[in-house]
This record gives structure tokens, sequence and C-alpha cells, in this order.
């Protein structure tokens, strides 16, 4: 059975053309983005993503 | 959901139900009980299943939405060519000494919470703790711990804490910080004016030798130890009875009969009264003697529901009941001690305690004598506390251990305190790891005194109410990170750090240590070598410290006198007691379950921990009585103001159960200011605590009103119902001698698969109803062991809580004083899963071994298993509760169980991971794996000793022999699913028969 709800084919075309433009000029912009300014004051000291980890000192283990 | 109370009640009641609206019956229960997720735990939103007309379709088709999605997949896959943002996996290329990838180390260390110490065992994974038990060679606790201490691990690494010191709002460094404390300290003794320091409750050893040569440094010093939650008249009592402050500790493995004054023992924070309880609860047969336990108390706690024979009393009417208890058995030949005196109390039962209740009791305590005990509930009036420190001089109680203690500051001396520096007497103040600027009563009043002290100064981690007022934050080592020692009955137990200092914090003690030295004393370099010199001197021959170190502990009784009781302080109490009345509502403040006096607050696994009682999560409604929600025409969830002493809080209420009429209840420690977890959560309860310390926490007065409007309660009590099927089973000690079973028959099973065949091993779980007192320590302990997800009020309140245990409170019998028993439900590894025949990708399967295991991911999230799961034990990620955390609350992970993301189901998996792990570890030794050698995390956390997990395969392990035991029983057997689990019967010794179950008198 026809499906009537169907949009006019005008319509989807204008969908299915215009869709992965748009997404396309997205993709290509975040590949190509233009560097960004060097900030205007001295940047702050970078903040360790991982936190160091040492092991106790003086301590003593049970087992392991 | 309504739940308006009945004028009469319904014409059948089911014998155990579980919510309010369950008892009533109400048509909103019952369709409650057939949805399987609550209303509002599926996302609303378009109905994807109508796709054959009505209403029509709108907006993109499905055509162009897959052409669409295939143009934009291409596209995404070009662009996502690209080395950018690559980790690489870097080996250590200087391994420390100590840690060995893959495999954990374990630490023995140890903790206190006020005065209670708890000796644990630590378990770190390439160098970060993750799992907290109790020590197993400390003969008190003997490997348990309390919930409280277990979630402690995620303290460690709040993101919350404070990094480095602060002067004036700015990070500064150490030697600034130092410069300036000094600074202002020196100033002060070269003035001559005092310095105030308010710290926690001192019960380490070294701790007090430190505070003392600071004292001998600065003269002027001021030292107050200072516990908001413990309790002020148990301290004014002690004071009283026996001239000194005491630590009491029960010890249940004496007691027969155990009389509690509103004593909440079982509550989880007393691992070894627990032991000891658990241990007299687990009867094999009814000839093995067991306890009884008699509760008088007005909030239902814990500890009542794990009754025997409970009785709703106001706390303002504990003392005369218990003085008139004590005057009943002097009657009847008990010798009262030198110099007591009771005839300002009239003979015979109080109004408050039935006639033949009364007799009962009074004839269990004479016959136990020195095997009874009498508990006093620290939140209870100090008349409560002198009656029963009476009454176990009376018996001579051997159940109870009094030892001499370090003083605590009440609220009177706070107050003391607060006038002192209001009149600017002192030239400093120090707080250290307290937060009276949220604590005290009246906090306006002390803000305004502290902002009077020239220099103010803070020790702790997260910066509170308290650091708010200070110029300079001094940033403290998590107690993981820290030194110590403490003295407890049977063991001086050591204090080790299991991870060095994350950020740059110092410990407490060396800060002080720091002073020290700056006064011109000479001291060890650092608490280390402090306490070591101290140890080194006292330790027994042939015992070195690293061994102590190793062993956590050095046993041994330290000798020390018993207080003894001054029966002239009786006369006095009696009066009071006689002569106390509380006008209006009463209203008990006792420390939250989660947040104890506000310390614990940011602790999320804490805060979503369902309370024992009232199965709230993340907040602190105000409990009110089955007849005064009657009364005052109150529902669940309805917001009502509470009025005490020109304090008034608004906040929402719920019906108890059980709650003697006239009294309330409120949890401490919520409504905090500050944390990026406590702040908002609850309201403040400490404005509403007295002034005057013999009954702060205890208090007449209060008025409650409706304010209008409804607050959704955060709460699980409702959730994962089971239709009242018959889940739970109570014995009394008479049905449990001769009719374990009951009406229970097992119906045959009968099946047209083959049996499933198990080679090598089968594993099981037997749960003992009657030593489960609902602590929820198995539930933190889970959530530790296999990164249980939290999700917040929101999603709680909308059924999405993630735990895999869960502990299911059913009542029985009648509301105003229902008996009750807890029961952990966890998945039950069925031989039959229904959750595994419905898996379209067979994410979930059975393992050669009995476990019903999960392929995280392999799961597509169509939550059919958890739609066919008769015991609601599946949890579902609606949510990406984990893929946003960072460093550290990451460092808190297992790394031996996989951090579930959004869209995939999870559950239970019998710590599947401890299994491994003893099997190669047995296969290494090339050796068989030995009974009891592999524990679940809920297993080794339950301080009761209420789970056994084993091999059903090996008929002489442990968990085989209790499933053949006569009270044992499996949920939900008649499906033949064949569960894994198996629970025994609780156990009931009441004196008296039972209101709805026949029963009779046994021995205790």
């Amino acid at each position: 059975m026809a499906d009537e709800t169907r949009k006019p084919l005008l319509d989807r075309a204008a969908a299915l053309v215009a869709g992965p433009l748009l997404l396309g000029r997205e993709a290509l912009g975040l590949v190509f983005r233009p560097d960004r300014e060097a900030p205007p004051e001295t940047p702050p000291e970078a903040v360790p993503l991982r936190i160091p980890i040492t092991p106790p000192e003086h301590a003593i283990k049970r087992r392991g | 959901m309504k739940t308006r109370l009945p004028e009469h009640g319904p014409l059948e009641t089911p014998r155990f139900w579980r919510t309010l609206e369950e008892r009533i019956e109400t048509p909103e229960a019952q369709r409650a009980a057939h949805d399987e997720f609550l209303p509002g735990t599926i996302p609303a939103g378009p109905d994807y299943d109508d796709v054959h007309g009505l209403p029509p379709q709108s907006g993109v088709s499905r055509r162009d939405f897959l052409g669409l999605v295939s143009a934009a997949a291409a596209l995404a896959a070009t662009v996502a060519c690209d080395r950018k943002g690559q980790g690489t996996v870097v080996p250590y290329t200087k391994r420390p000494v100590e840690v060995i990838p893959g495999v954990a180390n374990y630490y023995a260390s140890a903790t206190h919470e006020g005065r209670r110490v708890y000796p644990v065992l630590v378990k770190t994974r390439e160098g970060r703790p993750i799992h907290l038990t109790g020590n197993d060679e400390h003969p008190g606790v003997k490997g348990k711990t309390s919930p409280r201490v277990m979630a402690d691990v995620l303290r460690l690494y709040d993101p919350d804490r404070l990094r480095a010191p602060k002067a004036q709002g700015h990070v500064a460094s150490w030697a600034d910080a130092e410069a300036q404390f000094h600074g202002a300290l020196r100033g002060a003794k070269a003035a001559g004016k005092p310095v105030l320091l308010i710290s926690g409750a001192v019960v380490s050893p070294s701790r007090k030798a430190l505070l003392a040569d600071l004292k001998t440094a600065l003269p002027t010093l001021e030292h107050l130890a200072y516990e908001p939650a413990a309790g002020d008249a148990a301290e004014v009592a002690a004071l009283a009875s026996f001239g000194q402050a005491v630590d009491l500790q029960p010890r249940l493995d004496k007691a027969k009969v155990i009389l509690s004054l509103g004593a909440d023992f079982l509550n989880g924070e007393d691992p070894e009264a627990q032991a000891a309880w658990g241990a007299k609860r687990r009867l094999k047969n009814a000839q093995e003697a067991i306890n009884r336990l008699w509760v008088l108390e007005g909030p239902l706690t814990l500890t009542g529901t794990n009754a025997d024979q409970r009785v709703p009393v106001s706390p303002s009417r504990l003392g005369a009941v218990a003085f008139a208890l004590a005057k009943e058995l002097a009657a009847k030949g008990v010798a009262l001690p030198t110099g007591t005196d009771l005839s300002g109390m009239s003979a015979g039962a109080p109004a408050d305690i039935p006639a033949a209740v009364w007799s009962s009791l009074v004839k269990d305590l004479r016959a136990a004598g020195r095997n009874a005990v009498v508990l006093c509930g620290a939140q209870m009036p100090a008349e409560a506390h002198q009656a029963a420190h009476l009454l176990n001089a009376m018996l001579g109680s051997e159940a109870v251990a009094l030892r001499a203690a370090e003083p605590l500051a009440t609220v009177k001396d706070l107050e003391a305190a607060a006038q002192k520096m209001a009149s600017g007497a002192y030239a400093a103040v120090l707080f250290w790891d307290v937060n009276p600027a949220y604590t005290y009563p009246k906090a306006a009043a002390w803000k305004e005194a502290v902002t009077k002290v020239p220099f103010r100064a803070w020790i702790g981690q997260v910066e509170d109410e308290t650091s708010a007022q200070c110029q300079l934050l001094l940033p403290e080592n998590h107690w993981l990170e820290s030194w110590g020692d403490y003295a407890t009955p049977g063991a001086a137990v050591l204090q080790q750090p299991a991870i060095g200092a994350l950020y740059d914090t110092r410990q407490g003690e060396d800060i002080l240590l720091g002073v020290l030295k700056a006064m011109g004393a000479t001291v060890p370099d650092g608490y280390h070598a402090y306490l070591q010199a101290r140890w080194k001197k006292e330790l027994p021959f042939g015992t070195s410290f690293e061994q102590a170190l190793h062993d956590g502990l050095v046993k041994g009784e330290t000798k020390t006198s018993a207080p003894v009781f001054k029966g002239a302080s009786v006369a006095a109490a009696a009066k009071k007691a006689v002569a106390a009345k509380a006008d209006g509502l009463e209203l008990v403040l006792f420390p939250g379950f989660a947040t104890h006096d506000g310390r614990h607050a940011n602790n999320s696994w804490l805060q979503e921990t369902p309370d024992p009682i009232t199965k709230m999560t993340w907040d602190n409604p105000v409990a009110v009585s089955v007849q005064d929600a009657k009364a005052l025409g109150l529902e669940e969830g309805d917001w009502v103001t509470l009025a005490l002493d020109g304090a008034t809080l608004k906040l929402p209420a719920v019906i108890q159960p059980g709650q003697a009429p006239g009294v309330l209840a409120l949890a401490l420690g919520y409504g905090r200011t500050t944390g990026g977890v406590a702040k908002g959560m609850g309201v403040n309860a400490f404005p509403l605590v007295g002034l005057d310390p013999a009954s702060a926490h205890a208090r007449g007065g209060a008025k409650l009103a409706k304010a209008g409007g409804r607050k959704e309660l955060s709460r699980t009590q409702s959730h994962h119902r089971m239709e009242g099927r018959d889940l739970v089973r109570s014995l009394t000690m008479d049905e449990f001698a001769h009719n374990p079973q009951g009406h229970h028959h097992m119906p045959e099973l009968v099946t047209l698969y083959e049996d499933q065949k198990f080679p090598d091993h089968k594993w099981g779980m037997v749960i003992d109803l009657a030593a489960c007192t609902g602590c929820s320590a198995c539930m933190v302990a889970c959530q530790s062991e296999n990164n249980v997800a939290t999700v917040g009020p929101e999603q709680v309140a909308r059924g999405r809580e993630m735990h895999w245990i869960r502990i299911d409170r059913y009542y029985e019998g009648e509301l105003e004083n229902p008996k009750v028993v807890h029961q952990p439900m966890l998945c039950q590894h069925c031989d039959n899963a229904p959750c595994e025949n419905v898996c379209p990708v067979n994410a979930t399967n059975h393992s050669p071994e009995g476990l019903n295991q999960m392929a995280y991911n392999r799961c597509v999230g169509t939550r059919y298993c958890a739609n066919n799961c008769p015991y609601k034990v599946r949890r579902f990620n609606f949510l990406e509760y984990t893929a946003y955390k960072t460093e550290p609350e990451t460092l808190a992970y297992n790394p031996e169980v996989t951090v579930r993301p959004r869209g995939v189901m999870e559950k239970c998996s019998f710590c599947v991971q401890r299994i491994n792990d003893v099997k190669i570890r047995a296969k290494g030794d090339g050796r068989a794996i030995l009974d009891g050698e592999i524990t679940t995390a809920c297993m080794a956390g339950c301080p009761s000793d209420a789970i056994v997990f084993g091999d059903l395969k090996d008929p002489k392990s442990k968990v085989s022999q209790l499933v053949a035991a006569s009270r044992a029983y499996r949920v939900l057997e008649e499906l033949g699913v064949k569960p894994a689990i198996t629970y025994l019967a609780d156990l009931k010794n009441p004196a008296m028969p039972m209101a709805s179950t026949e029963g009779g008198h046994h021995e205790a």
C-alpha cells in the first residue's frame, strides 16, 4: 500500500543532499579549524591530568 | 502516591508489608505492584511501537532518516581517520618496589569515629586504596567494620579536597602558611593570651601525648574535644554516675537478656556487638541457647526492628521506667549499690508498660542476673543513662565493659567558649577536624563570636562552614595517608598510611609538631618518628615496630581499674526522671545513618544507601508516628514546619510505623552549605539541638504543622516490590522447635528440561535472616567492590538506583508497633534463570559453575531480562553515570570490575573476580579451593556473619550444610527457577505470645 503520508519527492531530495552537505561542512570545520590566538598573558601552569600516586613511606604491607 | 491512613484497619491484612500503601491496600499500590518499572523510570516520549498509523507519522520518514545516517556515517568515518588524541599505555619505567601491576597489596591500618576505633585492612591496587574491611587479626572486630568506614575510602578521592594551604583566601606555600601560623601562636604566648584548640575526640595515646607536649610548650592553650553527635547526655550521666568520662562497650557474647533504652547498638556502628549478636542468633536447632532483646524506645531504631519484645515509650519517660525497674528488682531481692536511694519512686508497673509485659521483663532480668545488660541510647536523657548504669550495677552485668575515657566537651562547654571568644579573650583559635559553625545549635551567635578572635586557623580536608571564617586553611591528609595509634580493649592498634599524600597536604599531628618546633621544643622529625619513638619504648619484648605495623596491632589487655558506680547519684536523677514531662511533641535528634554528624555528607555512596528504617536517600525528613500523622492529617512527603525554641525548619514528613505517639525523629548531618555532593541535601537539624547537655538531643515542646504541598521523596522502600508474595519468613522459637516450615509446602517441580550439570563447582549462598540486622554494610561493601554507580536523588525517586544488593524491610502486624524482618535481596543466580531465556543477544547466560553472568559489551539494553526477573534485582544504566568521571574520582575504582556505561544492564556477579582470584591462586599452589576461602564482598562486609558463600557441590562445605537446615527456604521456589541463594528464616524469641502469631515462652 502506498504511504500517503510521505513527503513530496523534491523535499526528500533536498533533505538527502542538504543533510550530508551540512554535516560535511561541520566536519571540515573541525579538521581545518583556524589556530586559536595566543592568550594575552602568560598561560597558567599546566595542571597534570593524572594525579601522581606514590607508595606510602615506611609502611609495611600485610600481603600482596 | 497518596497515603491516607485508615480510620479503621482493613478487613484482611497481609502478614508482611513493606509500605503504608501496601498495608492500607490503596489502588495505587496495587497498580504499582504490577508495573515492572516505576512511573517515570522509563523516559516518556514518542511511542515507537506505534508504526502502523495513528497519529500519522510526521517529520523525517524512516527511509530519509536511513539515507541521512548512511551519508553522515561515511563522512564521520572519513573525519575520524585521525591520530589526534590517542593515548599511549606506558609501563612503569621505575616500578615502585611495593607495587606489582595486577596484584593487590594489603595494609593494616585504623581509623576512628568519635570514641569508636576501627582497625581495618586496606586493599590497594597499583598503589590506590580501593576497598576496606576490618582487621581480621583484631580480637574484637575480627575482620569486620562499619558501613561508614567502608565508604570512607571514597573520601580519599573526594574532588572537593583542599589541595594546598590557603591564606586569606589565596593559595599559599606551606612555608608562608606556617610562618603566619607560628607567628600568631608565638605572639599569643608572648602576650600570655589564651589560644583555643577545638578537635574531635582524642582516642589516640600518641595524639594525647602530643597535645600534652603542645600544652607544655604553649601554656595558654585550651583544648576542647567536641563530638556533636556523640550524645552529651551520656557524658553528663557518666560524670554523675562514675565521676569520670567512660567508654561503654557491650559484651553481647555474655548476654542472655538485653534491655535497650533507645540504644541502637545494632545499627552497624559497632561491629563487635553485631558479631556477638549474630553468633547468638545463627541457630542450627531450637535447643541451642538464644538471647532475648527487649527494646523500650520512642523512634523505631534498627535495634528496635530486631527486638524480640518492643514497647514504644517516649524518651522523657525512659528514665522513670528504668528507675521503676530498679525499684521492682530491688523489691524482689536484687541488692542496690551502696548509697542508692529510690524512695522517691512509686512501686509497681509504670503506666507506659502493660502489666504483663512488665512482670515478664522483671522476671527475665532477674533470672539472667550477671548475663543481663541494660544499654541506653546516646541521645536519650541523662536520667535514662544513669538508670541504665544503676541497673547494670545491680545486676552485676558481665555483658558490658566500662573503661575510663578522655572527656568530651558538651554543648555547654562550647557555649562557654563562644562567650569567651565574643569577649575577645582569645588571641587565636584552631579548628581541627571539627565544624562548629555548622554543628553548634546557635550557629549565628557562634560565627559572630569567632570573628572576635584575631587569628583563626583551620585544619581539615574539605572546606566547610567553619573554614569560611578562618584566615588560614591548612589542608590535612586523609587517614589513609596518615600515621596514628589507638588503644582498644584487647589490643593496641597502629594506623599507617596505605598511600603517599595525593596532594600538598600534611597530617594534622605533623602541623602541630611544626608548632612545637617553632616554640623551641626538641621534637622528632615528623609524626612517624614521634610515634615510632613512643611505641619502641612500650612494645613487648620480642615484638618489632615493623611486625606491629604488619599486623596493625599488638595484642594485650591494658590493665585499667573499672570505674565504680556511685549510688549517691541516683536519688536526684530518679527525682528528675519522675518529674520529667514533655510539653507538646518530643523530638529525638540522632546521627544520620549516612552522614553521622555531617562529616560524611559529601560521600555519595553513603548518601545513596537507603536509611535502614525509613529507606530514604539523600534527605532527612522528619519521622512522625502513625497516630500523630492521623491527628495532623499528614500524608507521606507532606511539607511540614517543625518549630522548637525559636528555630523553625521546613522539611518533608514521613510516617513511621512503630514510632511512639508524640515522638518525632530527625537525622542530623544534612543541610550542609558546602561540598559538591552534600550541599543542599536535606535540612540542618543542629539548630534544634538543646543547650542543656542533659537532654540536648531528646527535647520536648516541638511543634509540627502542615506547610502545604508535598515533596517527591527519594525513597526506595516501595521500589522493586514483589506483589505480596511469600518472600520472607519469620519464626518464633516455638515454631522453630515444632514446625519450622510452617504452612509452607514445597510443590513438586516438574520440568521438561534436563538438569544442568556443574562439572567442578556450583557456587551458592545462604543468608540467615535471624542474624541479619539490616545494617546495610553489605550494600556499601558491594558498592565499593563492584564499582556500583551512584545516580543522585532525582534518579532514585524514579526508581533508578543501581545497588546490586538491597535490604528489603518487611513489617508484620499492626501499624502502631509492627515486627520487622530485614531481607537482603540480590541476584539469586537461578539455574533456570528466566532472565537468560529472554535476552535476544545472549548477554546474560549461565556459567558452568552456576553463575548467572553478564557480558556487558554484548548487552543492547532491551531490559527484557529485568522484566522477566521475579526478584527485581537487575539494574539498568538509564543514563551515563560513569564515563564523565575523571581523577581523583576514578581512582576509587576496582580495576577487576568493568565500569558499566549507559544502556547496559548489570547485577550481582557473586563477585566473580574474587572467585577467579582464588581459583588462580589455588591453581598456582597446585591445590583445591578451600571452603570459606572465597568471600564475596557482602559476606566479608557483614558484621553479623549472616551471609555464607561456598561450593554447593562440596557436601562438607558450610554452605551445603546450611542449605539443609530446618529453617532453610528459597524465595519463590515454586516458580521452579532453582535459585542458588537459600534463606534461613528469621527468629524471634518473644517472652510473651506475639500478637499476630501463635508463640510461647522460650527461655532466653
